[in-house]
Parts: structure tokens; sequence; C-alpha cells
């Protein structure tokens, strides 16, 4: 197919060992592109109503993007789809990496596995031939021994792999998919969905050519992104950063991200530190949950933060990592003589998660459990969550020191936090209990400890705090996979810049007073679902979240998408075909019994009670009321969340 | 579209053994074959073959080039490489690799020809090059 799309996916039965192709006709790409709609699509029939998650019927998808492999930036994405263990809602992860052009070379779109093996298999292919393999010999071992041992296979040395490691092997559900050593697709839980069809890891070896409409075209715009991103005007050491931040907080009105050139800061940020630059300046803003999400940034102040301050993650570093086709190269790679040899340094999620939320402030313990989570394969912002849900019915004296196995559970003791992480991810002691997550947790706990399981619909929160944006809040809550950052925030919807190229689309205000924020209103219900369809495509795409956030001038996505296709579709065109896998995913979860008014968050997320202290005291968010009007502008029920029969028969999801 | 073989063939399987995509079918000594639906158009089959007897999508007849020494080789120019790595990727055979000083002043990696023998001047890592930092130089004699 001459518009990126390879034009068929491969059903992988592993009960039978059976496999078959599935061509996919051009009009399914033409209106859920592929990635993640394509997956929608594909996954709304064949998953069964109330199909076990961890059962025979359930689906694992590995699925690559429509712009991977023609030329683009930014489109080395691949996702993981399948009904979540963790939520039972959809489920997706995203990742970069190299692995999502291997599927594509690979000839197929998506490689989709169903049915449950009756011992350990890994999937390859190799020159053109699909096969299923013992994986015996590779049980047990972690994500990194995994890959370097399956790289010594015949004719795997140059394959791209996903596996699992042990946390999803033990079926855990925090437990994620790891490529090329540690770059993790880790929520929703579908490492434990692959655990338990014990697929080990998915190995691909692949040549074939990506055609698109006009590669000329992609590649003129791929050199315009690249020269904007390449260009690092001079910037301020790092610990300004947390300077900035504190002024930022201290002012009563916020400027519109375009204002103060937020679209070229962030992007020297990302490209000089990687996402570690935000450790202090969101702290400092109040966009870092602090102490499980009761503390805020007087509990964490500069003396803590300036600990985990950008420097001390990429000092270290010896050469930057760079997923497929990125300009910009946030990731990281370290060695530490005698601890670590080329690993992945931790990401800004990883960081607050063991460090923040949990009031730790010791760097070399966040760099130790960081390697230890990637190669357990286990999701580090849950195993974050987790932990400082355990510290805190500990202090609070819902669990005692023989519930803990004798560990001093303290805020801050990083000793007892790394020993705890390694009991989750060996499922031993209290590690065994919260290595299902904080709902599950608090559910066997009981005595009150639900109050401190911080999550959304099952799914741990990741650290943007929604008293801080309530963007992130009703994503949160509205996404077909909940507790999702990834999607979208008023700071988000400012930085994409989506009004400068499709009509109809609000534009912020030069400046506007923090209290409207709060405030739900029409333009922040459009701004929310605009968010949501621009990232269904982005995910149908195979795109970076983070090229996006470069904004329309520096990411010509809709002008890639066109160049690639050649299906004269407009923006707002795309963005249908957004609104219809956001639909078709929210379909999904209605067909397996969810109940979209149940998919709440933690009170204390949304600032019930409002905290007394720091950059979020005294607000709250009336997150029914914005989640209400997000379902409205989306065409679903106000009071239900079910998409309309209208919706359905205009979007054509029947 | 694909590559043929066209009657020129003597069955000398050389095509056979350098094709990345095992798409070269034939009995040694019998006419071989090209799988259009598995060939990706790397022109190494007819680089190879003695009798030049491969033809291109174009219905050309690609020239043989003597000795692996002499097919062209892809050279980066680092001032202009982004370190994408879409390079890497596109290499049907993993002849390039990143490399790096392990120097922490000098974070930036960048493709390097690791394995010369393995390479077989498909080109795919120059063409696709968003920045069009790799160029095919050799002595290409024929």
């Amino acid at each position: 197919m001459k518009n990126g799309c390879m034009g068929k996916v491969l059903w992988v039965d592993l009960t039978r060992r059976q496999m078959h192709e599935e061509v996919i006709p051009e009009s399914v790409y033409r209106t859920y592109l592929g990635g993640i709609g394509l997956a929608a699509y594909l996954l709304h029939d064949r998953i069964p109503e109330k199909a076990d998650p961890l059962g025979s019927e359930n689906i694992l998808g590995f699925v690559s993007g429509l712009l991977t492999g023609t030329g683009s930036m930014f489109a080395g994405r691949w996702m993981v789809v399948g009904k979540s263990p963790l939520t039972g809602t959809w489920g997706d992860a995203n990742c970069g990496g190299n692995f999502s052009p291997a599927i594509k070379r690979c000839g197929y779109d998506g490689i989709f596995f169903y049915g449950i093996s009756d011992t350990p298999v890994y999937f390859c292919i190799q020159k053109g031939r699909a096969e299923l393999r013992e994986a015996s010999q590779f049980w047990g071992k972690d994500t990194r021994d995994t890959e370097i041992q399956l790289k010594k296979e015949p004719g795997c040395r140059q394959a791209r792999i996903a596996c699992i490691g042990p946390a999803g092997e033990k079926r855990s559900l925090i437990s994620g998919i790891s490529n090329d050593n540690g770059r993790m697709a880790a929520r929703s839980g579908l490492g434990a969905v692959m655990g338990s069809k014990r697929l080990k890891a998915v190995v691909l070896s692949g040549a074939n050519r990506i055609e698109c409409f006009d590669g000329s075209a992609v590649k003129a715009l791929s050199r315009q992104c690249s020269d904007a991103v390449q260009s690092m005007p001079p910037f301020p050491p790092a610990f300004v950063l947390g300077y900035l931040g504190a002024v930022l907080r201290a002012l009563p009105a916020q400027p519109k991200t375009e204002a103060i050139f937020l679209n070229t800061i962030y992007k020297i940020m990302l490209k000089r530190w990687g996402t570690s630059s935000l450790n202090q300046i969101l702290i400092e803003l109040g966009d870092s949950p602090i102490k499980n999400w009761k503390g805020s940034n007087e509990d964490f102040g500069s003396e803590k933060s300036a600990r985990l301050n950008p420097d001390v993650f990429s000092d270290c570093v010896i050469v930057k990592y760079h997923c497929y086709a990125c300009p910009l190269g946030c990731g990281g790679l370290y060695t530490k003589p005698g601890t670590f040899e080329e690993v992945h340094k931790p990401e800004y999620e990883t960081v607050l998660a063991l460090g923040g939320l949990c009031m730790n402030d010791d760097p070399e313990s966040i760099f130790q459990m960081n390697d230890r989570l990637n190669r357990a394969g286990m999701d580090t912002i849950s195993a974050g969550g987790a932990v400082a849900f355990a510290i805190e019915c500990f202090e609070q004296g819902i669990l005692s020191r023989k519930d803990t196995g004798g560990l001093d559970l303290r805020w801050g003791n990083s000793q007892a936090i790394m020993t705890l992480v390694d009991q989750m991810i060996r499922r031993e002691g209290l590690g065994d209990l919260l290595a299902d997550g904080v709902k599950i947790a608090s559910e066997r706990i009981r005595k009150g400890s639900e109050a401190y399981a911080v999550h959304a619909g099952g799914q741990e929160l990741a650290m943007h705090d929604g008293r801080f944006d309530p963007g992130f809040a009703v994503h949160n809550c509205v996404e077909a996979a909940p507790g999702r950052h990834t999607i979208g925030s008023q700071l988000y919807y400012e930085l994409f810049q989506l009004w400068e190229k499709v009509k109809g689309l609000p534009e912020p205000d030069w400046v506007y007073l923090k209290s409207s924020k709060y405030i739900p209103d029409k333009e922040k219900a459009v701004a929310a679902a605009a968010c949501s369809r621009f990232m269904n495509i982005m995910n149908g795409a195979g795109t970076c979240l983070y090229g996006a956030m470069l904004g329309t001038q520096t990411f010509p996505f809709f002008e890639w998408l066109e160049a690639a296709t050649g299906w004269g579709k407009s923006p707002e065109d795309y963005m249908e075909i957004g609104e219809r896998i956001q639909t078709r995913k929210q379909l999904f979860n209605i067909k397996q019994g969810i109940t979209p008014l149940n998919v709440k968050m933690t009170d204390r997320a949304l600032g019930r009670p409002p905290l007394e202290a720091g950059a979020n005291k005294g607000r709250s968010i009336p997150i029914e009321k914005l989640v209400s009007d997000y379902w409205h502008v989306s065409g679903w029920s106000p009071k239900t969340g079910h998409p309309t029969p209208e919706t359905i028969r205009r979007l054509g999801v029947s | 579209m694909s590559f043929n073989i066209s009657d020129k063939c003597i069955g000398c399987s050389v095509c056979k053994k350098i094709c990345p995509m095992a798409c070269i079918t034939g009995e040694r000594g019998k006419h071989h074959k090209i799988d259009e639906a598995l060939c990706i158009e790397c022109k190494a089959c007819g680089y190879i073959c003695p009798q030049s007897a491969v033809v291109d999508a174009r219905n050309h007849f690609i020239e043989r080039i003597r000795f692996r020494k002499n097919w062209p080789k892809p050279v980066i120019d680092k001032t202009r490489c982004i370190s994408c790595v879409i390079c890497l990727d596109s290499c049907p055979v993993g002849c390039l690799e990143l490399s790096y000083t392990r120097d922490p002043a000098d974070q930036k990696g960048f493709p390097l020809l690791a394995d010369e023998r393995t390479c077989i001047a498909c080109e795919f890592c120059a063409a696709d090059c968003p920045v069009n930092a790799i160029q095919m130089t050799g002595p290409a004699e024929t």
C-alpha cells in the first residue's frame, strides 16, 4: 500500500499454535488510521463481553503507527493493546524504542495474540517466516538478560525484541512490556496479560520497505522539523529551573504558553536534560504530587528537590538515547562502574514516583530502583504509587511492623523503600499484596486504607496533579484507559496549538487568572475533547507526545499524514477519526460492562479535602461537571457517558 | 513491481545466498526466481550476479560489480547527522551500529558502518536519511 500502511495484520493462536494473516481493507485505515485506531476497530468486536483479562479470550496486540517508517520524525511509538487486568477497561500502553518499525518491516501493521500456550514460548519472525519457539530457558530471566540471550539465538542478532520480565511472568497487575533494554510499555498492566499467555517475548527481524504516497514531501517536512529541533538557543543551568517554577507559582495569573515561548523552552529542556528537566520545576509549580498526594512543595522543598535536580540524572549519561526517528533524543544511557552498564536513565515519572511521592530524596536509591523495575518489567509509576500507599498505611497504623515483615516503612526511608520494591518484584510478603496495584491492595487491607489508595478506575495516577491543572483530572476519568497523563491537560492543549490548524477550536487568552482554570465551561470541555481526539490520531500514527508539544509550527503532523497517505483529508477530517477512535474505545468499555460513572479518581487527588498548604492550597476540582461537559461535547450522554445513538450513527461505529 | 532474473541465469545460487529477504529460490544449475511479494529491491542479487542476469523494476539489467570491497559504501556526515537512527533500522542486514565516545562531555551518538563485509550497498540508509547525512561512495568498478 502506498499510504504508509502494510495492509495486513497477523493473528496468533497460542493455544493451538496456529497463525493466520488478515488483510485489512484501505477503508479501515481511512476511518481508523493504524496503531491504536486499528486496534480499537479490531478488538471491540473480537474480545467477547466480560472477557477474563488473564484468560484465553483476551487478545494482546502489538501495533505500529501509520507514520512509522515513512520518514516522518517522532514516529517511533508502538502500542500494546488488550483488555486491562488492572482496570477491567480498554487497556493500552505506549512506548518508544526501536520495536515499532520492526512490526512493519515484518510486513504487518499489528500482531495479535490470543489463547494461552501450555508452555512458555516466544514468537519470532525471521526472513518472512513466523513461528512460536520454546522459551522455557528464558522464563525467569529479567528483560535485559532476556534480550541479550535472545539475540544469541540463530538469526536473531539484529532482532527487535519486546519481552516481559519476572513481574509479567508472575502476573503482577502493574507489569509492563519492555523493548530495547528497558523502555517500557508500562501502563494498564498488559505485561500480566502477556505473562498469562506464557508469551515471553516477541522477536522481530524484517526488512520490508514501507511505502508512502509522497516520500519526498514527507522527507522535506522532516527536514524542516529537524532543523527547528536542532537549534539550541542559550539556556541557564538546571538549578534555575527550580527558581523559575517558584516565580511562576507566585504569579496570580498565567501567561499563555506561546506568550512565554514555552514550546521552545520545553524543547531545550527535553533535548538537554530529558524528562528529568521537569524534576524541580514541576515540584515548585505544584504539578508533582508529594507524600502520596497529601503533601505539597513545602514538604519537599528546594533543599530536598535539589538532590534530584536534572543534572544529577543527566551528568552520568554517556550517550543520548534516541527512539526510532527522533531528532530530539530525550533519553540517555548511563554507566556507573561496578553497578550499571549502559542502562536507561530514570525519567521524570520514575524520579517523582519513587522520590517525592515517597518523600525519598536519595538519588542513588532511585537509580537502583529504576534499573531493578525496568529489569523486572514493572511500571515505575504504579510501583511508586504502591510504595507511597504502603508507607502511609504504616504511618497511620493500618499496617503493622509485622505486616511489613519488620520494615520500618517511614516517609523517605530509602532502604526500606528499596526492600519493598524488591519484594514487589519477587511477590514476597507485603510486596505480593502491592504487586497488583493500590486499589486491589486497599480492598484486601481495608481498615480505611481505601482513602490512601490514589488511582483512577484502578490505575495508579502519574506524577501530574489535577489540582494544579484540572485537565489532568478530566483525562484521568474520561479516557477509556483511565488514569492516563499522556492524553491531555489545559497545558497540553496550549502546547499543541491545535487552533492554528483545526477550525473551530478555542484559542486561550494571552494571560488569564489561575483561578479561572477551576471553573468548568464549554471551552474547557471542547479543548479536552480535542486533546483526546488529537492523541488518538497521534497514537494511530505512532507519533510521540513530545513532538506535538513543540507546537504546530515545528511539528507538521497533519501535513505528514497527508504526504504519507495522499487521502486529501483536512485536519478536521483527521480529528473526526480521533473522535471515532475515542467513541469506539468507550463502546468497548460499555460492552465489557464498565459503567463510566464508576470510573472515579480518589477524592484526595481531586482536592477533597483541599490541601492546607503549598502550591495547590485550597484547590478542589469540580470533576463531576468537568466530566459531564466532556461527555456532552463528545456526543455522549452527559449523564451516563454512553455514546448517543446519533453519535454512533454519525461516526459509523456501530 | 519487483526484480526479476533473466534467462542469462546459470543457477550458481550466489544471489540466493546474499538475498536479505531469502526470497530467491531455485536449484543449483537451474534458473532462479525472485518472489515478487517479498523482494525489497535492494539490488544485492544484481551486484553479485556473475552473469548480470538480474533485471530491476524498470526492466534494466543491473551491472555486476566485481568484488564486494568495490561496492558503494555509506559514509556518514557527522555534521549533518541528527542521531535519529532511521538508518540503523533501514539497513536490511544490520551492518550499521551506533558509535559514541562514552565520554559524558560528548553524549552524541552516530551511526557507524560496523561491518563492511555485510553491507550490500542497497543505499536504503542514504535514501531514508531525513537530513541527507549519508552518501554512498566507493570505487564502484564494474
